[in-house]
């Protein structure tokens, strides 16, 4: 099965909504992320500020970062090959690896996946 | 109104005091704790105030391990200073990757650690552990906490998601938790204490105002948010109160009535609480023998103070400072501070002083209290000043719905939530009033812009993460509006803006104005100078209690103008019904 990973600058909020602007990247990214996990499909996204020690450890990552510092940042590493530097993965790009439509990434699911209450 | 005294708060093991800065809670704290001992109770005294004088008033070192405090028998103190707690937070998680992970992306980490959340919920932790820690605690009939969590704290705690979902799943969660992340161990322990402060039988929780109406305004929000939470245990301490005025004496009598005044106009909903006052007193609550006197109400002269001596010539008139600011041209002026300390009325009073000497000003306000409409009777509003206000709430909700508008646009259900989660924290008001802020500075090309309230150093290092504004907007591809790309340009150019940092002539003011010229620093923006308001030191008082205080303003306002700023503005306390905009004139005149 396909593992991708998404390697984060230091984030606030993985949407992006608390930067000073809206990036319509970061809650593309955010949003199809979520769904394809939903989806039972093996991404994963780090981020910078939580968890450098991902950082570290992934030998790819930690050498691009030598290289090019944090604006190699976003990266992605696909089956433990780095696919993308300072760029989120398009949602067309999510669908080959997967091998998915690209219009499952919007696909109505259930929604008593998540648990949030609002109060 | 009833004096208060500790013996009101009968058995309640834990006491919170809480309230904005300068009103007096640790005075007021101290006092408590030092009267319950004499009571022969065992007490510990926490703070969790970051401009702490816990050493000031005891004379004695605190670390955050709880030290017997000298000559007071049976009194315990600890001072967990927050930002402290952030800063070893924040090296407990960067310190391991340094070397590992280039210099540069190690830096990207710790701006990103630096924001309020994480000194909120360090702090948090920190008192958590104390809180839970059973066997210290049983050695105590009372634990005092000087300043209270925020509400906005426990409701984090509270986001079910924040546990079920962030802490155990890190991709998912509620923004701004990322300093959770660390503690997810602690899960039952957050669980404990949120229950243990909302127990009545047990914690009771002491808000602290000052009589006017600001301050009661920001009570009033302590309150509400503090019982949405359950924490509804609760009484009100009126702090410095004038018992009577002196004959013949202007501002005896102003200083009487203005408190007066406000009193009649106490919120509602704070009405509902038991309440009661302090005097004003003169002299500084340093020494236990100083606070033993409190709930006395002697009088006590301040002579230690006397001896200070101040170099007045390098102090300016507000007069002076407008003359300056409108020599150079300014455009942007901002005044920042904490609330309370009169930054809408030094805003007011520079704005209407730049349209007198003929300019077109726009004065607007972030002060949800604002009362630009009070201090401004329509009628007398002048053809080239023109006032607007930036309700947060209404940002915030107009920010919510741009937002879900355009990114949200196509998501189905479960992503949409989730965006929203996000929206709903407490970065969003920041950033919606940011951008509001944006769009007023923007104005500043046509007319001088004088702005109450700035976005805070937080907002401002968000911006600049990378330490490279310029590259950080053109790299990121949301679309972000040239208000916002000029702003912070604009903001740390001296030729186009002046920042004012508003301070009262008192400890805690001054320290926390000290922490946002830090903040502002950090961020790129140097402060140009520092108006002192509200300062009884020059004023021909003869009250004893006002001109004591008058004299213990010296050592203070020597602070600021020999160590912390190189132009000092200083502002003689006012009336506050004085400040009608025909009074404005005879005030800067």
């Amino acid at each position: 099965m396909t593992k991708v990973e998404i390697f984060d600058p230091a984030l606030c909020c993985p949407t992006g909504v608390c930067g000073p602007s809206v990036d319509p990247e970061l809650t593309r990214v955010a949003a199809a992320v979520f769904t394809l996990e939903k989806q039972g499909f093996d991404i994963k996204r780090y981020n910078l500020g939580n968890e450098p020690g991902m950082f570290v450890e992934n030998l790819i990552i930690n050498q691009v970062l030598h290289e090019k510092g944090p604006d190699a940042l976003p990266a992605v590493v696909v089956n433990g090959e780095m696919l993308k530097v300072g760029e989120y993965p398009s949602n067309e790009e999510l669908a080959i690896w997967f091998g998915i439509q690209e219009s499952d990434l919007k696909m109505k699911k259930p929604t008593n996946l998540l648990d949030i209450k609002f109060k | 109104m009833q004096n208060f005294h500790p013996r009101l708060l009968k058995e309640t093991p834990f006491l919170f005091f809480t309230g904005k800065g300068g009103v007096g809670k640790t005075s007021a704290a101290c006092a408590t704790a030092v009267n319950l001992t004499d009571q022969g109770k065992k007490v510990l005294l926490v703070s969790t105030d970051p401009a702490s004088n816990l050493q000031d008033v005891f004379g004695m070192e605190f670390s955050n391990q709880p030290t017997k405090v000298d000559n007071v028998d049976g009194l315990f103190a600890c001072n967990l200073d927050p930002e402290e707690a952030a800063k070893s937070y924040r090296d407990k998680v960067v310190d391991p990757f340094r070397g590992k992970l280039p210099d540069a992306v190690v830096d990207q980490m710790e701006e990103q650690l630096s924001g309020a959340c994480t000194v909120e919920i360090a702090a948090f932790d920190e008192f958590t552990n104390l809180l839970t820690n059973s066997e210290l605690i049983s050695g105590f009939d009372h634990v005092i906490f000087d300043t209270a969590p925020t509400g906005h704290t426990l409701r984090l705690l509270q986001l079910p998601n924040a546990w079920n979902g962030f802490l155990e799943d890190s991709t998912h969660g509620a923004s701004c938790l990322g300093p959770l992340s660390g503690l997810s161990a602690k899960k039952e322990l957050y669980a404990n204490t949120v229950k243990v402060l909302s127990d009545s039988s047990q914690t009771k929780l002491v808000l602290v105002t000052r009589p006017d109406s600001s301050t009661f305004f920001e009570a009033q929000r302590a309150s509400t948010e503090l019982k949405e939470i359950g924490i509804k245990n609760q009484l009100l301490i009126i702090n410095g109160l004038l018992k009577k005025p002196i004959d013949n004496d202007e501002i005896s009598s102003a200083f009487y009535n203005r408190q007066q005044k406000a009193l009649k106009e106490l919120p509602e909903s704070l009405k509902q609480l038991e309440t009661y006052s302090l005097p004003f007193v003169s002299y500084s609550l340093i020494g236990s023998e100083s606070l033993r006197h409190l709930f006395k109400s002697y009088l006590l002269s301040s002579s230690s103070q006397e001896s200070v001596e101040l170099k007045s010539d390098n102090l300016l008139t507000l007069n002076q400072t407008i003359d300056d600011l409108y020599v150079k041209n300014t455009r942007v002026i901002l005044t920042m501070g904490k609330g309370g300390v009169g930054k809408t009325t030094i805003a007011s009073l520079l704005a209407v002083g730049l349209a007198k000497k003929g300019k077109k000003v726009h004065l607007t306000t972030t002060d949800p209290a604002a009362h630009l409409e009070f201090v401004f009777k329509d009628e007398l509003v002048m053809d080239n000043l023109t006032i607007s206000k930036i309700d947060p709430s209404a940002e915030v909700e107009k920010y919510k719905a741009e937002v879900l508008l355009t990114a949200g646009a196509g998501l189905e259900e479960d992503a949409l939530r989730y965006l929203e989660e996000d929206l709903n924290s407490p970065c969003t008001e920041e950033i919606a009033v940011f951008r509001a802020f944006a769009d007023v500075v923007e104005k500043s090309n046509e007319e001088i812009v004088v702005i109450d309230t700035a976005p805070t150093g937080h907002t401002l290092l968000l911006l600049d993460a990378a330490k490279s504004y310029e590259k950080e907007l053109s790299r990121s591809t949301g679309e972000i509006p040239d208000a916002v790309k000029n702003l912070l340009p604009r903001l740390r150019n001296p030729e186009e803006t002046s920042v004012l940092i508003v301070t009262l002539p008192e400890a805690t003011p001054v320290f926390e104005a000290m922490r946002l010229q830090q903040d502002l620093k950090r961020a790129g923006i140097q402060p140009k100078s520092w108006v002192i308001n509200q300062s009884l030191y020059g004023t021909e008082t003869i009250d004893p209690i006002l001109s004591a205080k008058a004299t213990s303003e010296k050592v203070w306002i020597k602070k600021v103008s020999e160590e912390l700023t190189k132009q000092t503005t200083i502002v003689k306390w006012q009336p506050e019904d004085k400040l009608g905009n025909i009074e404005v004139e005879e005030l800067i005149n």
